[in-house]
């Protein structure tokens, strides 16, 4: 009598173990990103700031940057819109090649239809890291942005 | 006298802006493509900031892409596309430096599709590979819309697929290129 319920104790908790662990994959396989928008940036940093940081020591800034959540300020140079309507608003001084480009997060898209040229922006994004390029100018790029907004 | 100077700087203008030879795109895009036939879902990656020129005079031209830049439907497959496969940390880049083989077919002053070939060198997880493939040129309006897939064996660059998720992700990926080149001015 006493062997039997053991095994049912037995049962019963390499059974909640198999649920736990399921449970678990099922939700760390569908796990979707965090809204940036809602994330606390780990810096924040102008533009240009930015940029002189990368173009001093690639490397190092790689290394404090990638993956990181960026607040960025700057101007907008130029916004580009590419065949899936997705935009990517570009901060920087219009006379250099080189700018911080941040691509929109598809659920915050909308936000830089009415960005203008000139604009004052705050941006949030994830850095991918620095794209050199001595004919092109150089980038740095933030992926899943948000238009940071003070409220 | 004054007629010929201004002339001059017109014709000057003129055939500078019009037959500008590089075209470029900081718009980019790749598709990274790695779904096996027999994966019940796409394991695909999208990177909208490829840098991309080419050179209408020699041919010449290249792209380069940051790898962390990816986008994947779940956040899971982007984290094991950077940690386990790519290795993004050690090898934050990849490129492409090649030419469009029989460039002197294609007119770039004429509109129109052109079926053209690309040859070169594809870097990507810190081995460089020759790759040969069909692209397509399409000159509208000044400018160039250049679109070409690569398919490359990912052994050939050294990325290794765990068996346990072998019936998922392809040993193939198909990495197509479609990029909106404009005049470079300058």
């Amino acid at each position: 009598m006493k062997r039997k319920k053991m095994i049912w104790y037995i049962l019963l908790a390499v059974l909640l173990v198999l649920a736990v662990s399921a449970a678990y994959i099922y939700k760390e396989y569908n796990r979707t990103y965090e809204d940036t928008a809602e994330i606390k940036p780990d810096y924040s940093i102008t533009a240009a700031s930015l940029l002189k940081e990368f173009e001093m020591d690639e490397p190092a800034s790689n290394k404090k940057y990638w993956d990181k959540v960026i607040l960025v300020d700057g101007t907008v140079k130029d916004l580009a819109k590419d065949d899936r309507g997705l935009y990517s608003v570009i901060l920087g001084d219009t006379a250099s090649m080189s700018s911080v480009r941040c691509n929109m997060d598809s659920i915050h898209n909308k936000e830089a239809s009415a960005v203008k040229k000139g604009d004052q922006l705050s941006m949030k994004g994830i850095c991918t890291g620095f794209n050199a390029d001595e004919l092109l100018g150089s980038d740095v790029i933030l992926v899943r942005c948000a238009i940071y907004s003070k409220e | 006298m004054k007629n010929l100077v201004l002339l001059a700087c017109a014709t000057f203008i003129f055939t500078t802006s019009s037959f500008s030879q590089k075209y470029f795109t900081k718009n980019g895009k790749i598709n990274f493509d790695a779904t096996a036939a027999s994966s019940p879902e796409k394991i695909e990656g999208i990177n909208r900031s490829v840098t991309c020129v080419v050179d209408t005079k020699t041919g010449n031209m290249q792209f380069a892409v940051l790898m962390k830049g990816f986008e994947f439907e779940r956040a899971l497959m982007e984290e094991h596309f950077n940690e386990n496969y790519i290795e993004s940390d050690k090898f934050p880049k990849a490129e492409f430096k090649g030419a469009i083989t029989g460039n002197e077919k294609v007119n770039y002053a004429k509109e129109g599709t052109y079926g053209v070939k690309v040859k070169g060198k594809l870097t990507m997880h810190g081995e460089t590979k020759d790759v040969e493939t069909d692209g397509k040129l399409i000159i509208q309006g000044g400018k160039i819309n250049a679109t070409a897939e690569f398919i490359v064996p990912l052994s050939d660059f050294k990325v290794s697929i765990p068996g346990l998720v072998a019936d998922k992700v392809s040993k193939t990926a198909k990495i197509s290129v479609a990029c909106a080149l404009e005049p470079l001015k300058g």
